[in-house]
């Protein structure tokens, strides 16, 4: 017999990709749209070439889409393909799941009605993916994709040197500009071919986010929450650990109030919406190791830091 | 053709959920509509694909196709064993969720998950969590905003000698009781929860539950009130229990503070509720 336990664990495990999914699907049709519809040339022109501008304009970009953290991460690929610089497309991925919105109207509604926590959760957003983005750019030269997609790129490159490409399955290889119907049809190739590419990274990064859930006891997580310091660690941990939907987890937080004061709540709504199980091993798939494991100590960094000026 | 296999089973859990009613277990019906919307964006998506697979079939260029295109993850899946487990990882979610009974969320998950819980039953740790018993109070009173929803609530909820709690309103009125437990001392409040025990209760009393859902089951916590009844009472955890009394307040020592609590005149023992948690409806 499966125990009640499994049973629990599968129940919120299915519920997390139940409310994961319609996002991710959101995402793989925004990327595969700006594959197609989007050049790099018109991309290179919107990003202006100063460092610093760029990251602040990324971080804008990031306010425009309505992208949770899971379905970011193939938008942000897709950028980064597209020669986005890298830093300006991290400032994007880390803003936007935070200043859309969606995130701010239930991050207003669940601290009842008040916009103390809208203020220090987006103003501390906006820090850190600034601060992260000119980190990146100084530290990283190259787009820090993974190798395999990197070579394929490169051969693609090779083959093409206008933008975007049609899906020619007749294999007649005209180098006109392609149609508006191949256009759409390749939207969806690549949509299909995303959601498979992501959706065994969410499956996985949901499956594990569920078995914490279930078997390790996080009450005893918050026992150590005792000074101001301890607190912001413990609720960096947490938000990592419950992998929560950024329009969600501000309720989560919301319910933490007896126990935390407003800077470590401010940490757990940043760095959970930034960083969590389940966008971290979608991350893995797309950037490489050392890549992420500078980002995630940038963002955890910051967000210490950035939380303990707060209340 | 894994592929159509895998969109078309994603397509089906979705409409067997939502046709089945089950999705409610899963979800706050609240964001119904997205999940709904997948039904039919994944079944387009399955037809495109069996399409487009039929055409591939007609052309044997595959390789070539691969390399012209750039397509960055078609060839993710190029070997058996990377098949095997991309589609198998894919799988999995179908068959576990059509397949397995869906739990419902009750003592044990909070207790395991219960990071709200470990304090009630902890009398030293002095940073106890006030907030499991109490959705949604604010620490931030500045708001007029938020005093004017309080006091709107508060009227609709204690105008009335008698406060009956039900799917509907759980959460928003629980929440007013416990932003003014004295506008409700000495009305009649009904209740309707799991059994929880924890240790520094009586033999007579005992919390009463329902978890609360703002998005989806991963998100879920738990709310309630303390009951007390005339007489010892036995039930075990997860029995649920219609209990109706007056309100009065009282001092807790492991949150070393006052809550309000139901003095229990009259009780049922309830089946579960066909629907067990409570949504945020804002």
């Amino acid at each position: 017999m499966i125990s009640q336990s499994f049973l629990q664990l599968n129940t919120i495990f299915i519920s997390i990709l139940i409310e994961a999914i319609p996002f991710v699907v959101i995402g793989v049709f925004i990327s595969a749209f700006i594959q197609m519809f989007i050049s790099e040339n018109m991309l290179s022109r919107i990003i202006p070439k100063n460092r610093y501008a760029s990251v602040v304009m990324g971080t804008c970009m990031g306010a425009l889409f309505p992208a949770c953290e899971c379905g970011i991460v193939p938008i942000t690929e897709r950028l980064v393909k597209k020669r986005v610089p890298l830093h300006s497309a991290i400032a994007f991925m880390l803003a936007g799941p935070i200043i859309n919105p969606v995130v701010i109207f239930a991050t207003y509604v669940a601290f009842g009605n008040s916009w103390q926590m809208v203020i220090y959760r987006c103003g501390l957003a906006i820090v850190v993916s600034i601060f992260v983005g000119i980190m990146v750019s100084f530290i990283f030269k190259e787009d820090q994709l993974k190798k395999f997609i990197d070579q394929k790129l490169k051969k693609y490159r090779d083959h093409h040197d206008y933008y975007g490409h049609h899906h020619d399955h007749d294999h007649h290889h005209e180098h006109s500009k392609p149609t508006i119907l191949a256009k759409i049809k390749g939207t969806f190739d690549h949509a299909i071919d995303e959601f498979f590419s992501v959706g065994k990274y969410l499956v996985f990064g949901a499956f594990i986010a569920s078995t914490l859930q279930t078997y390790v006891k996080t009450s005893t997580l918050l026992t150590f929450g005792d000074t101001k310091v301890m607190a912001i660690l413990v609720m960096i941990v947490l938000a990592f650990i419950m992998s929560l939907c950024s329009e969600a987890d501000a309720f989560v937080a919301s319910s933490f109030r007896g126990t935390f004061g407003p800077s470590a709540l401010t940490a757990f709504l940043v760095f959970g919406a930034m960083v969590d199980i389940k966008n971290l091993i979608m991350m893995l798939s797309t950037f490489k190791k050392r890549f992420v494991v500078t980002l995630i100590f940038l963002i955890t960094l910051s967000v210490f830091v950035g939380a303990l000026f707060i209340g | 053709m894994f592929r159509i296999i895998i969109l078309f089973g994603f397509t089906y859990l979705f409409l067997h959920l939502h046709l089945t009613g089950d999705i409610s277990k899963y979800i706050n019906m609240k964001y119904s509509y997205l999940s709904f919307t997948m039904i039919f964006v994944l079944g387009f998506l399955t037809v495109y694909q069996i399409i487009k697979w039929n055409n591939e079939g007609n052309h044997k260029h595959e390789h070539h196709h691969d390399i012209d295109c750039g397509h960055d993850h078609s060839k993710d899946e190029n070997t058996w064993y990377k098949k095997v487990v991309v589609y198998g990882l894919l799988l999995f979610p179908l068959v576990t969720g059509t397949f397995l009974p869906i739990a419902t969320l009750d003592s044990n998950v909070v207790k395991a998950k219960g990071f709200h819980f470990a304090e009630i039953d902890n009398d030293k740790d002095q940073y106890a969590n006030h907030q499991i018993l109490r959705p949604n109070t604010s620490l931030y009173y500045g708001s007029d905003e938020y005093r004017k929803m309080l006091a709107s609530d508060l009227k609709k909820y204690s105008a009335k000698n008698n406060l009956y709690l039900d799917d509907d309103n759980f959460l928003r009125a629980l929440e007013t009781i416990y932003n003014y437990p004295g506008n409700f001392s000495n009305k009649q409040v009904s209740i309707e929860g799991f059994v929880y025990h924890g240790d520094s209760l009586k033999k007579n009393q005992l919390f009463l539950f329902r978890f609360g859902i703002i998005h989806c089951i991963a998100d879920a916590g738990v709310f309630g009130m303390m009951v007390d009844f005339p007489q010892n009472v036995s039930y075990n955890d997860d029995e649920w229990i219609r209990a109706e009394g007056t309100l009065s307040t009282i001092y807790y020592q492991p949150f070393k503070q006052t809550i309000p609590y139901l003095k229990v005149t009259k009780w049922q023992k309830v089946d579960k509720p066909k629907n067990p948690y409570a949504y945020r409806k804002y």
